[in-house]
């Protein structure tokens, strides 16, 4: 009787075209929006092109000219400059055509209108140069005969710090947003966990009564739609992951099959809260999907889906609920794969979002389990 | 001597205020065919749903096959096979898958279970539309599907719970045609419906339930008798005068005479050879007369006459 | 106005599942507002900083004592895991190591491999560190060159290094006129609105274009725009009650009334509520199931967000995804707002474009809800599932 179930179970949910949609193609066309958006930010971020730039020049500086003159030169120039009057500075700057003013005075000083990365690269360009004129004017003040040794010093290009590789994995932030999209379509398993409940109980569905009345216990047959349902469930997670890993070219790092384990786990633990809500009260199923969506989405949300440093606030503000947010322990066990070395971590990931849905099992269980009903 | 097949015993159930089930009791025998008869909000559903042990119930006792009925009774749960009022039927599956997925909630050997699925396919007609999904099956055609998936596992007890609603005539009689063959065959059927055409045709003992109780039972004719009307004489006559229907009205066991539209109706209780007194009067007066008829008391007008004639609409 | 009666009387009955959505998207709204925090630039340039000086020298203290200066040193245990949560989490933006041999190798003029650093996310912030760290050592080497003792040397140095440019922020008498708490929340109101819109409105929708309903007003004397217009006032109407929830949200947020152009933000947000609705009109025109309905949910709201700028600040977009994002109204709703937060220069002109043009889409919308409606739901466009039926005999 169970696997009589248990396959019954997975033909008929393999059938649901809605669902296919929704666990299998929506998080490919999701996953391909991430990419499409994400795809150049990195580039963008840390690659910065010539930066339009005017120099007005209250007071006559040549050496400044002279730098600015050898960084807007080459390959890569770091700006794009025009000396311009202060009126005409002013009115390409509130036009966005400019990014900042220098003024070459008395001391140099920057008027910039917003304070993006490139307003930032100016002011440290301008530090730079007032370091080295620093150093310069005070061998010139103390040591003049030196100052030709100085400049060579100072010009000489130098790196002073290697980077040392913390881990093996993928350190871009926006990975991020890919482990996240697992953690979604493991949390929207939970539709299908619903159905299992609903479709249980007799007092919620006609299937139910009818499927009361036969010879299969209660128990047997929950526990095969729940297996069926896992199966299903873990179908389309890996396909979710594979589809990013394969075709998205998504580097997970160099451990995938783990990966894939805690997507499968996640889609467990999305099934289990689906079965714990459909078990619950007497809710039309409509009311049902919409609290299981809607919590999915805003269990997501804290995990860091739609605002990426969601999930450092909640680790700085509430630390223990990342522990227990079920979109968060997917996204955690993955990133914890590719950052650290060890399994430490990922085990306990796992093992917790095992645990939470057992509870969440046992807990609906509890209620479905009620044989006779005071009304239907 | 007949088996008792479901035992009900002073049945009670309470939704609150609301009395659903006022001491109720019925006692079906072995290889009948018991209609249950009652009108919207009677308890007929609810004494089908506690029978089932879906609905918990505040006092009595239930037996089936001997014993008691309990919801982990999965022996006896074994032996019913139930039909309920709406489709129920997965959507996702074929006709086939639906009626092999219903069948294996009771019948574990996999090739058992295919000869019954085939047999159940054939005793409902369904043999071009297996590879059908539901949704493009028509009214008649889902209820056929629906008593397959009941029935497929040969149990000894079929509870169908109004199975002919919105069905074709065609679809209706051969229901009708497959429930009495499957009693033939031994099995005990439990019927409810509101068709009294149905009830009266194919139904052995017939009980009436009101407002949670049990106002009648018997055969058809037991339960004929038990109404003031036992006959309708009906004659077709042009041109009557008070005099003749004042006769009409002295005659033994005639307890009301009607004349409108050129038919008299003349409605006796009890007594014989009412057809022939009354031609007799016609006759005596030379009075010419078309078609004639003598029916029998219906179903409906028992029924209609034991409940009270007000349409109620409460739900069951 | 018979459809608009029947409207709001199935609006009664799903309001609960309809409140729910709206509940939670407003839940999730406020702190998604408070999280935008602005990227860290020259204005909140002090960072958290953990050095592990494996070196011991009164020249690697120095160093470290020049970079407390400017950020905040922050103690850490030297294991290579904690590390990592440690910058994972941003309890530390940058890990220096300053490897054994940094004394003598400074004192010789020597630069290669004097640190190790480790630190997570690329940004401008970390190369701001390092960039630091060079300017420091070439300095002292400058300072050494010129004649300065070593220990002097660093002292000049770090006083040279620490200079700090003047910086003018030029605002324009107009610019900015909302906060940025504000901004930030006006501007995920597009991905909120367009959720909570399409998954509130959707299933009352669905219910009144139920096909045998349909069918039943088909047969009377009600014309196929008038019982679109009719639902489309239904769903203003509800929208109308959902927005101005938004809108006091939004001013809590904002810690008081909004004033002067504040209220573009507000009536920018109305036009898009207008936007959303059309979109969920358009939806329902084509009968989905209920699944359905939040997987385009799901699709439009999270995917139009994050191609238009929502999510992730459209400067940062690539020019390719900005382009394409155009012919979505998210996009330019979320211009519109960047403008009123002050990331251009305040123009009533430009404003007024942005808007037209979110009026247009909405238009657009409107008018194929309108036609689908018409098309789908008159005369022979109606397809009836094929039935199988008993062969006659």
């Amino acid at each position: 009787m169970f696997l009589h179930n248990f396959l019954y179970e997975i033909k008929s949910s393999l059938r649901v075209r809605d669902l296919i949609f929704w666990l299998i193609l929506f998080p490919m066309i999701l996953g391909t929006f991430f990419k499409i958006a994400f795809g150049d930010l990195y580039e963008k971020q840390t690659k910065v092109s010539a930066i339009p730039t005017a120099i007005v020049e209250t007071e006559q500086n040549e050496i400044f000219r002279s730098v600015v003159e050898s960084v807007s030169k080459g390959d890569e120039p770091l700006l794009r400059a025009e000396y311009l009057s202060e009126e005409e500075a002013l009115k390409k700057l509130g036009n966005d055509e400019i990014k900042g003013i220098i003024y070459t005075g008395d001391t140099i000083t920057l008027t910039v209108a917003g304070d993006g990365v490139e307003q930032s690269v100016l002011k440290l360009f301008i530090e730079q140069y007032m370091t080295r004129e620093k150093v310069i004017t005070d061998t010139l003040a103390s040591e003049p005969s030196k100052t030709q040794a100085v400049i060579a010093a100072l010009s000489e290009e130098i790196n002073t710090s290697e980077e040392a590789k913390l881990t093996e994995g993928n350190l871009d932030f926006y990975i991020q947003y890919f482990y996240n999209l697992i953690g979604m379509v493991a949390m929207y398993g939970s539709v299908t966990g619903l159905h299992v409940a609903i479709g249980q109980q007799a007092n919620l569905s006609e299937l139910g009564a009818r499927k009361n009345c036969s010879a299969t216990p209660k128990s047997v047959g929950i526990l095969a739609s729940l297996a069926g349902t896992w199966v299903v469930q873990s179908i389309c997670m890996i396909i979710c992951v594979s589809f990013t890993a394969f075709v998205l070219k998504v580097d997970y790092g160099d451990r995938l099959p783990f990966v894939y384990v805690a997507a499968v786990c996640g889609g467990i633990l999305g099934v289990s809260f689906g079965f714990f809500i459909g078990s619950v009260g007497k809710m039309k199923q409509g009311a049902k999907v919409g609290i299981c969506m809607s919590v999915s989405m805003a269990l997501c949300f804290l995990s860091g889906l739609m605002v990426g440093n969601m999930k450092p606030i909640m680790a700085e503000k509430a630390p223990w609920f990342n522990n227990i947010n079920p979109a968060a322990l997917v996204t955690d066990s993955i990133s914890a794969l590719n950052l650290y070395s060890g399994y430490r971590v990922f085990i306990t990931k796992v093992v917790t979002m095992l645990v939470i849905s057992l509870i969440f099992y046992v807990l609906g269980l509890l209620m479905v389990r009620r044989r006779k009903y005071a009304s239907l | 001597m007949e088996n008792t097949v479901v035992k009900i015993d002073n049945l009670v159930k309470r939704y609150g205020e609301l009395v659903a089930l006022d001491h109720f009791s019925l006692e079906i025998k072995e290889g009948e065919i018991f209609g249950l008869l009652g009108p919207n909000g009677s308890g007929k559903t609810t004494t089908i749903n506690c029978l089932l042990s879906l609905l918990s119930f505040d006092k009595g006792n239930i037996e089936i096959f001997g014993r008691k009925m309990t919801p982990v009774s999965y022996d006896i749960k074994k032996d019913i096979g139930i039909i309920m009022q709406n489709v129920v039927v997965s959507e996702e599956l074929t006709v086939r898958e639906n009626i092999d997925y219903f069948c294996g909630l009771y019948i574990t050997d996999k090739k058992l279970r295919a000869q019954y699925v085939d047999e159940a396919i054939k005793f409902v007609g369904l043999e071009d539309f297996t590879k059908f999904y539901p949704k493009k099956l028509s009214g008649g055609l889902l209820r056929r599907l629906n008593i397959a998936c009941g029935i497929a596992h040969k149990p000894k007890l079929i509870i169908l719970d109004e199975p002919t609603v919105a069905v074709d005539p065609q679809s209706r009689n051969k229901i009708l045609e497959g429930i009495q063959e499957l009693n033939r065959s031994g099995v005990t059927i439990i019927y409810t419906s509101h068709y009294m055409e149905e009830v009266e045709q194919i139904c052995t003992r017939i009980a009436i339930m009101d407002k949670g109780r049990k106002v009648a039972e018997g055969t058809k004719d037991e339960l004929k008798r038990m109404i003031k009307n036992t006959e309708t004489i009906s004659i077709e006559v042009l041109g009557l005068g008070e005099d003749i229907l004042a006769e009409m009205r002295a005659l033994p066991h005639v307890y009301d005479v009607k004349y409108d539209e050129k038919m008299l109706v003349v409605s006796c209780s009890g007594g014989k050879h009412n057809l022939i007194r009354a031609l007799d009067v016609l006759q005596k007066h030379e009075i010419g007369f078309g078609r004639v008829y003598s029916e029998l008391p219906t179903l409906n007008e028992v029924f209609l006459e034991i409940t009270g004639k007000a349409l109620r609409d409460k739900e069951d | 106005m018979q459809v608009f009666k029947l409207f709001m009387k199935i609006l009664k009955k799903n309001i609960f599942t309809s409140m729910i959505y709206v509940i939670v998207f407003i839940a999730i709204s406020i702190p998604m507002a408070k999280s935008a925090a602005a990227d860290k630039t020259f204005k909140d340039s002090s960072l958290k900083i953990a050095i592990f000086d494996e070196d011991g020298t009164a020249e690697s203290g120095a160093l470290r004592e020049f970079i407390g200066r400017k950020h905040e040193l922050v103690e850490l245990a030297d294991d290579k895991d904690k590390i990592m949560q440690a910058l994972y989490f941003d309890t530390v933006n940058y890990v220096l190591i300053i490897n054994d041999g940094y004394g003598e190798k400074l004192a010789a003029g020597e630069t290669e491999g004097m640190f190790s650093t480790y630190h997570m996310h690329d940004s401008y912030a970390t190369v701001m560190v390092s960039q630091l760290l060079d300017s420091y050592v070439s300095s002292v080497r400058g300072y050494a060159a010129g004649g300065s003792d070593l220990a002097s040397a660093e002292a000049k140095a770090a006083d040279a290094v620490l200079q700090e440019a003047e910086v003018t922020i030029a605002r324009n008498e107009s610019g900015g006129v909302l906060s940025s708490s504000s901004a930030s929340y006006f501007r995920y109101l597009a991905y909120i609105l367009v959720s909570v819109i399409i998954s509130a409105l959707c299933p009352v929708l669905l219910k009144l274009s139920k096909k045998e309903f349909r069918f039943r007003t088909n047969c009377s004397c009600m014309k196929s725009s008038s019982y679109t217009m009719q639902v489309f006032a239904g769903s203003v109407v509800f929208i109308a009650v959902v927005w101005l929830i938004m809108m006091v949200v939004s001013v809590i947020q904002n810690g008081g009334m909004f004033t002067g152009n504040a209220w573009l933000a507000v009536l920018n947000s109305l036009v898009y509520t207008l936007i959303c609705t059309a979109i969920a009109l358009v939806i329902c025109s084509f009968e989905p199931s209920d699944t359905v309905v939040n997987l385009v949910t799901q699709i439009v709201g999270l995917g139009s967000s994050f191609l238009c700028g929502v999510f992730v600040p459209q400067s940062m977009l690539g020019s390719g995804v900005l382009a394409a994002a155009k012919f979505l109204p998210a996009y330019w709703y979320v211009k519109a707002v960047e403008m009123l937060g002050g990331s251009e220069k305040f123009d009533g002109s430009r404003l007024a474009m942005y808007i037209l043009i979110e009026l247009g889409f909405a238009a657009a919308l409107m008018l194929i809800a309108l036609v689908v409606n018409r098309v789908k739901y008159t005369g022979a466009a109606i397809k009836l599932p094929k039935l199988a039926a008993e062969p006659q005999k």
